[in-house]
């Protein structure tokens, strides 16, 4: 009945699933082969990974002057807004946290969870770079391995100082996160315990990294002796920390600015914010002074954006007849602003208190809605109330972050290098480590060093005291000191807020001189009850 | 002498065997197990002791021998598995393939009774014939259709499982774009959801509520035999035969891996044997309207709102900018939605000719659909070319093929909503020389033109193959035994180019910008099924094997360009561009599965059903790739039995219970890597390459499996004149697959993880009933509800893990935060309070655990998101040649945050429009909505709503032509007709629509829409 035939073709036919079966059965057919990720595991096995690494974590720091979202919600915020020099004069919600304290400061802002998660992020980042860095199959030098591992653990160094000042005490992470050691039972480790251990981290890259690293946006020995001073400072040895302040004074390396130098040199202008300018931040472009920077470049993968300029300009163009422009300082959103305090702390003859530094006056410039009786050209004066308020589009505001893309004047994004670190911050740490030392005779000239720079006038032994110290660096760094972590650690934020601040200094209170440790924390935390700060 | 084999080498030799017999049969694998042998003992049992318990019931005393045959009486085929019974006795027998039957009788006076389901029951009294010809008339009932069941077809009488059917009928009923909207409110347990209006809407459908919540919620989708990814939007709903909802575990087990969330099976259209050539030409044309549009406020409200706002009304000239103030002098304003809307229309042709030649059955569709939406720019185009071709080569090999062949045209970028939602009014459209404005409120540049996507240059096209095929060959050597080869694959191509000229916001700042991007997806299946069918005297026997590989590709590549010398050639210039952000993205994911099930039928009485299934996946890590998916389930007819008493009130009725699992393997592939991202730094201007680790490596992550119990009752009343099915369940999900939070001090913020046990159960009715025949007029009704109640069981933490928002007991997705407690009147109210410092017009928070102060642990729940009950009730009235129907669909139980209700949305400063609102005063002492300042409501209590409502989703009234007026133009049938989309809304929401996720967006359209069919 069946012919040979039919059946020798039905077995041809039953033949071609068979071998698309075994093809099928591959050893390989279900192993992934992720064809453009790059995972731990193939990144770290040469020293050009580790660098890359190393990248990654510089351009997290970078996002201090960059947005928590987008081009908003600037990382910088909590460190400046809500203290003896800065407010909001154009809030949203962040903003108002840190102007109104009260029911606004607590656990569930966002501006805690994100300032965990990012310093975490770097935190993760370079103990996976510490630990990786031990694999024996890794052919490298001593040298370089332990400069990247110099690198990595100052970085990681940095955001525990950034955790501690924020937070007290926070969990210590020390080990690359992996899926298969989560634990939800964490426990904040003592401050005194993660200070010890970035000391260690920043004693170890002091030994390691170079004297001038290969770029300003890296960092060197400087930055490590620094960040120690500050940590001695904080930890309550002023001796160790003019040691290390010393160092980096007299490395032979830094040096104040104290004559004009680069792009503008030939405009007026001032040594002292010569350095802020588009082209002269850098070491390579005449700047002795900065110790680390944060590099931009537009329009590259890697090139970032800085959103200060956005944060700190004021919103002039509210006031009619004036419109953006780049001789007005570029488009701003007025979200951070000296206090009224802090702009009138200045001498007549001090740099930083002058036109060059501090925006006095705009331009008219819109011809279609001036005021009558203006003219193009005509000076709208910034003035100082009595009092702050908000919504004022005529408060003066610090013109280091100035900066407009000549081709996108309405532009968010800002792509000039910006001065981190300066030399001038390790000349105050010095001062306030011999004063700390009982010796305000030797802290008065170190003092004056960077005074005099700016033409303010000299000052005796007799005048150095804490809050003159403060002062002086509220004076100098306006815009770029994280200032609430200076009064943490002079424990002076309560006293200087109420005095200082007239926008938040009735509603601010104990509880507020540290923040919440974010919710999103206590909640994952299922294992074990993770401690709040107190009133919170 | 045997070499001693290494344990590794014996491996490798058993997965090498197992492998090659799997590539035609799956059996040796499948059994290997224990749990295969207890379920094999349990089949033998279902097969050896059904009939003992019948034999039981043969008749001993014989009297006369009466033979006969039961003969369809519309075309005279004999139809087998008539049950045959002696009017009073218990005596029976049934019908076998050829129609005959024998049966002995008392006396040959008895009366014969013979009833099969899809036939109404014939009685047939003897009058002393000794053979008779018994003629049944086929009743147009569910039971008797074929049904598509994964892997085959199934006679509806003889399912097991939970089964939703639409015909081609029905979804012919009403004109849609989409399938699934074609499925909305139509079944029990299948929730279709309008997430997304436009052109093209976004529907989510959900089976049975939601097992799991990561991106798979989503039920499998099989068309023709074969996945299908992406929108079925791009299948012709005209091209459709039959549409099936697998619900419970025994239907959906045969899909293992992935039908956790329910299956969907996509039967399109096929030639039929032996017609002639069928010609059908369909079109419709239509006009779409908006539904529902909060409206924002207009200029002069505006401008009042924010002088209140900003001055307390007193002093309103220092509050506006000049632009503003200009709009206020010359009275005039923008209404942004209004130049963001049109009205919207649509219309679809197709052609498709279907019959069959020599051994050749065919089906060739052609379709061209254009859809303009309600929101300028959002149009769709889609031209469809379908070919399902079958071919009997030989008696013993077919070859076939559905192929579908599309071209999707999206250009056109759709108005930005939610820019135009929030717009301020008092600024400029347009320019003096009538152009868009780049910047219409040039004090405030943030804010382009939220009409400028009309000037983007968008090209947005999609050329796809979807084409599944076999071979199926009828194994000569043993009867019943058939192979089936299916080849398929699914190949698409997304092309998208977009340039921003100078004359838009992003355009101006960049300098131009263009963006291309080409994504590419292939996928492939190869099937072997192996199936074997008998019927020996009462049993039929069917099997299925199975084995089957997937891989699918995910190609996308993308390139941004900004700094472009001209507008003119816009995006087709990226060798001049300044900067350039090139992308890439590769994804790669494969599966491997066996499966065998086993279907056996005693008699149409007795049902049963074992089906196991093991997939192997390549998204886990070594060790946790393969799963084992058993399910078993039982069916009796009850009805079919003789001793079946009620048969004259209830014709029908069948009892169905099922158990077993299925998987979700719904992660991203790579998920269990410790991937690493592109974070690059700069150095002296140029890029630094750098990588920051963004997940975390996994190696235990494991299959997500879901149990399911279904019982089920299938009945008819009165002849079928009401028909219907009750199903409860029960679904116990293990090893859920969560992105979960983990504390945020690792770095990474989330981890797909196994995270615990969640729980849904839920009830469904369907009912189907002719409700009266009156001098011609016919009313039917289908009514469905279901109600599902969705709750964690316990999760990887001892307690709730408030984190996640995930509770013990609650339901997986909850509203959780502060809640709105009503507004503070007076300085007593606030004194008593948890608020000692909020003003009157302030909003109060909940204290919810009563401490006195407000903090995280007072957030709470509001309300579930998923819904509790939904419902489908459609009426329709035939009069001749004329239907009337109406669909109404109701979702009830949802609670979600309406967004437009904000009371901070404005931004400080009133730089956004909102909608009215009745805002505190010392006037007005409501207690719904805070004061009108920057201050009143601190922590931004979101004002949730009860997103529940019942819709009018659809109203067609229809007109078949008398065959007096088709004649005349040769046609068999001419249909015309007219139908409304969603004509009217019963809610208590305020938003856009309670069913769209976001409530500035594309809104919901009604549609008015004329049709015809014509058939020659």
């Amino acid at each position: 009945m069946i012919n040979m035939r039919l059946n020798g073709r039905v077995l041809v036919v039953l033949a071609i699933p068979l071998l698309a079966g075994i093809a099928a059965c591959g050893k390989d057919f279900l192993v992934e082969d992720p064809k453009n990720i790059i995972t731990a595991e193939n990144l770290y096995t040469n020293l050009a990974g580790f660098d890359a690494g190393l990248n990654a974590i510089y351009a997290q720091v970078r996002r201090e002057h960059q947005g928590r979202s987008g081009t908003n919600e600037l990382f910088q915020e909590p460190f400046i807004l809500g203290t003896d020099i800065g407010y909001a004069n154009y809030v949203s919600t962040t903003e108002r946290i840190f102007n109104e304290w009260g029911i606004r400061n607590n656990s569930t802002a966002d501006v805690y969870n994100d300032l965990w998660l990012w310093l975490y992020q770097i935190i993760n980042a370079s103990n996976t770079i510490v630990g990786r860095a031990e694999n024996p199959a890794i052919a490298w030098s001593a040298t370089d391995k332990n400069r990247v591992l110099g690198e990595a653990r100052l970085l990681r160094a940095w955001a525990y100082r950034h955790l501690v000042y924020s937070f007290g005490p926070v969990p210590l992470m020390l080990e690359e996160s992996t899926g298969d050691n989560i634990r939800y039972d964490w426990q904040r480790t003592p401050v005194a315990e993660i200070r010890a251990q970035m000391e260690q981290d920043l004693l170890f890259a002091e030994a390691n990294l170079p004297l001038v690293p290969p770029n300003d946006g890296r960092v060197g020995k400087a930055v490590a002796e620094h960040y120690l001073a500050e940590l001695y400072l904080a930890m309550g040895d002023p001796v160790k920390a003019d040691t290390m302040a010393s160092r980096v004074i007299n490395s032979g390396v830094y040096s104040l600015v104290t004559a004009r130098y680069g792009v503008k040199r030939s405009q007026p202008g001032v040594p002292f914010m010569d350095q802020f300018e588009n082209g002269n931040v850098d070491r390579s472009q005449g700047n002795t002074e900065v110790l680390w920077a944060f590099l931009y470049a537009k329009g590259i993968p890697g090139g970032g954006a800085s959103i200060m300029r956005r944060y700190w300009a004021n919103r002039y163009y509210n006031n009619k007849g004036v419109a953006v422009s780049e001789e007005n300082g570029g488009r701003g959103i007025g979200r951070m602003t000296p206090t009224r305090w802090s702009l009138g702390i200045y001498e007549p003859t001090d740099d930083r208190g002058s036109y060059f530094a501090i925006r006095k006056f705009y331009l008219y410039n819109d011809s279609l809605n001036l005021p009558a009786g203006k003219k193009l050209g005509d000076t709208l004066k910034t003035r100082i109330l009595a009092r702050q308020k908000i919504n004022d589009a005529l408060w003066p505001t610090t013109r280091k972050w100035d900066y407009t893309d000549p081709t996108d004047i309405n532009g968010d994004e800002g792509y000039k290098d910006e001065p981190y670190l300066r030399l001038a911050d390790t000349y105050l740490l010095l001062a306030e480590a011999q004063l700390k030392e009982g010796r305000p005779d030797l802290a008065a000239p170190t003092i004056n060093i960077v005074r005099a720079r700016s033409n303010a006038s000299a000052i005796t032994a007799a005048d150095v005291t804490l809050d003159f110290i403060l002062d002086e660096r509220a004076r100098e760094f306006m815009g770029e000191e994280e200032r609430r972590e200076t009064l943490i650690r002079t424990g002076t934020l309560l006293p200087r807020i109420r005095a200082y601040n007239d926008t938040a200094s009735k509603t601010i209170v104990e509880r507020d001189t540290i923040f919440p440790i974010p919710q999103s924390v206590i909640d994952a935390n299922t294992g074990r009850v993770m401690e709040q700060n107190p009133g919170y | 002498m045997r070499a001693p084999l290494s344990a590794a080498a014996r491996a490798q030799f058993r997965t090498t065997i197992r492998c090659s017999v799997f590539a035609t049969t799956n059996l040796p694998d499948l059994m290997s197990g224990t749990r295969l042998r207890s379920l094999g003992r349990l089949v033998a049992s279902l097969l050896v002791a059904a009939p003992a318990a019948l034999v039981a019931q043969q008749p001993a005393d014989a009297q006369a021998n009466v033979s006969g045959v039961v003969l369809n009486d519309a075309n005279g085929a004999p139809i087998p598995g008539v049950a045959i019974a002696v009017k009073g006795t218990s005596r029976g027998a049934m019908t076998s393939d050829d129609g005959r039957f024998n049966i002995i009788v008392g006396s040959l006076q008895d009366t014969l009774v013979a009833r099969r389901i899809g036939f109404a029951q014939v009685t047939v009294p003897l009058d002393g014939r000794s053979t008779v010809e018994i003629r049944l008339h086929a009743t147009a009932v569910a039971l008797s259709e074929v049904v598509t069941v994964g892997y085959g077809t199934q006679k509806r009488s003889d399912i097991t499982g939970a089964v939703g059917s639409l015909s081609a009928e029905k979804i012919a009923e009403k004109p849609t774009a989409n399938v699934t909207q074609a499925l909305e409110g139509q079944m029990a347990g299948v929730n279709v959801t309008t997430t997304g209006a436009g052109a093209e809407s976004q529907m989510s459908i959900r089976i049975r509520g939601r097992a799991s919540i990561t991106a798979s919620a989503s039920p499998l989708v099989i068309v023709d035999g074969l996945p299908y990814e992406g929108s079925l939007s791009e299948i012709d709903p005209n091209d459709i035969a039959s549409l099936e909802v697998l619900k419970d575990a025994s239907s959906t087990a045969i899909y293992g891996s992935r039908a956790a969330n329910g299956v969907i099976l996509v039967t399109t259209r096929r030639g039929k044997a032996g017609g002639p050539p069928r010609i059908t030409y369909s079109s419709y044309a239509g006009t779409q309207h908006i539904a529902n549009l909060p409206r924002p406020m207009s200029g002069a409200e505006f401008a009042q709102f924010k002088c209140d706002r900003l001055s307390g009304g007193t002093n309103c000239a220092t509050v506006l900018t000049a632009t503003e103030q200009a709009n206020v002098d010359a009275g005039t304003y923008t209404d942004w939605l209004g130049l963001a809307t049109r009205t919207g229309d649509q219309m679809q042709h197709n052609l498709s000719v279907s019959g069959s030649q020599g051994g050749a059955s065919y089906y060739v569709g052609g379709s061209y659909l254009d859809a303009n939406g309600v929101a300028r720019g959002d149009d769709f185009k889609r031209y469809l070319l379908r070919g399902n071709l079958d071919i009997k080569l030989r008696d013993w090999l077919t070859l076939g093929t559905s192929t579908n062949l599309v071209y999707s045209d999206r250009s056109g970028m759709a108005d930005d909503f939610s820019a135009a939602y929030f717009m301020n009014p008092l600024t400029n459209a347009y320019d003096a020389n009538g152009n868009l404005t780049l910047y219409p409120w040039s004090e405030d540049v943030f804010w382009g033109n939220p009409l400028a996507n009309s000037l983007v240059v968008d090209d947005n096209t999609t050329k796809r193959i979807f084409s599944s095929n076999y071979a199926l060959v009828t194994i000569p050597w043993v009867k019943g035994l058939t192979y089936r080869l299916n080849v398929g694959g699914d190949v698409a191509r997304n092309e998208v180019g977009n340039f921003w000229g100078r004359n838009t916001q992003t355009g101006f700042s960049n300098g131009g910008q263009a963006l291309t991007s080409t994504s590419a997806r292939t996928n492939w299946t190869a099937e072997n099924i192996l199936r074997y069918t008998r019927t020996f005297g009462p049993h039929s026997i069917d099997f299925t094997g199975l084995f089957s590989a997937e891989g699918q590709n995910y190609t996308v590549s993308s390139l941004r360009t900004d700094g472009l010398p001209n507008d003119v050639l816009t995006y087709h210039q990226p060798g001049t561009a300044l900067f350039y952000f090139p992308d890439e993205s590769v994804t790669e994911r494969r599966l491997r599965s066996t499966m065998a099930r086993a279907n056996y039928n005693y008699n149409d009485r007795y049902l049963a059903t074992v089906t196991e299934r093991r997939d192997c996946a390549s998204v886990f890590t070594a060790g946790n790739k393969c799963a084992l998916f058993p399910a078993i389930a039982a069916g009796w007819n009850i009805s079919n039995e003789a001793f079946y008493p009620f048969r004259n009130w209830v014709n029908l009725l069948k009892l169905r219970t099922s158990y077993g699992s299925s998987g979700n393997q719904g992660i991203t592939p790579y998920s269990t890597l410790p991937q690493m991202d592109s974070y690059p730094y700069v150095n002296n201007g140029a890029t630094a390459p750098g990588y920051r680790p963004i997940s975390l490596g996994q190696s235990n992550l494991r299959w997500e499996t879901t149990n399911a119990l279904d019982a089920g009752l299938d009945f008819g009343i009165r002849n079928d004149r009401v028909r219907g099915t009750i199903d409860v369940y029960s679904r116990w999900t293990r090893d859920l697959l969560l992105n979960q939070l983990i504390p945020p001090q690792y770095g990474v913020t989330h981890i797909v993880n196994n995270v615990g046990r969640t729980k849904n159960t839920g009830a469904e009715l369907e009912l189907s009933s002719l409700n009266a025949r009156v001098r011609g007029v016919e009313w039917r009704s289908d009514f469905n509800i279901s109600y599902n109640r969705n709750r964690i069981v316990s999760l990887l933490s001892n307690g709730n893990d408030r984190g996640n928002q995930w509770f013990i007991g609650m339901p997986i997705d909850v509203n959780y935060g502060y809640k709105f407690d009503g507004i503070f009147q007076d300085a007593a109210e606030i004194a008593a309070s948890a608020q000692k410092t909020a003003k009157p017009g302030d909003v109060r928070i909940l204290d919810a655990n009563g401490d006195g102060k407000i903090d995280a642990n007072d957030q709470t729940f509001i309300g579930s998101t998923e819904p509790k009950y939904i419902a489908g009730f459609t009426n329709s009235l035939t009069w001749k040649g004329v239907q009337l129907s109406a669909q109404l669909q109701s979702v009830q139980g949802i609670t979600r945050s309406n967004d437009l209700m904000g009371s901070n949305l404005v931004q400080a400063g009133v730089r956004r429009n909102t909608i009215p609102h009745e805002y505190w005063t010392p006037e007005n002492h409501t207690n719904s909505y805070p004061a009108n300042n920057e201050t009143s409501n601190p922590l931004s209590v979101p004002f949730y709503e009860d997103a529940s409502f019942i819709r009018l989703r659809d109203v067609t009234l229809a007109w078949n032509l008398p065959d007096a007026y088709t004649s005349r133009i040769g046609a068999d049938r001419l249909k015309v007709y007219l139908t409304g989309r969603n004509l009217w809304t019963k809610t208590g929401w305020h938003g856009l629509d309670p069913e769209l996720d976001a409530q500035r967006s594309i809104p919901l359209e009604k549609t008015y829409v004329g049709g015809l069919t014509v058939t020659f």
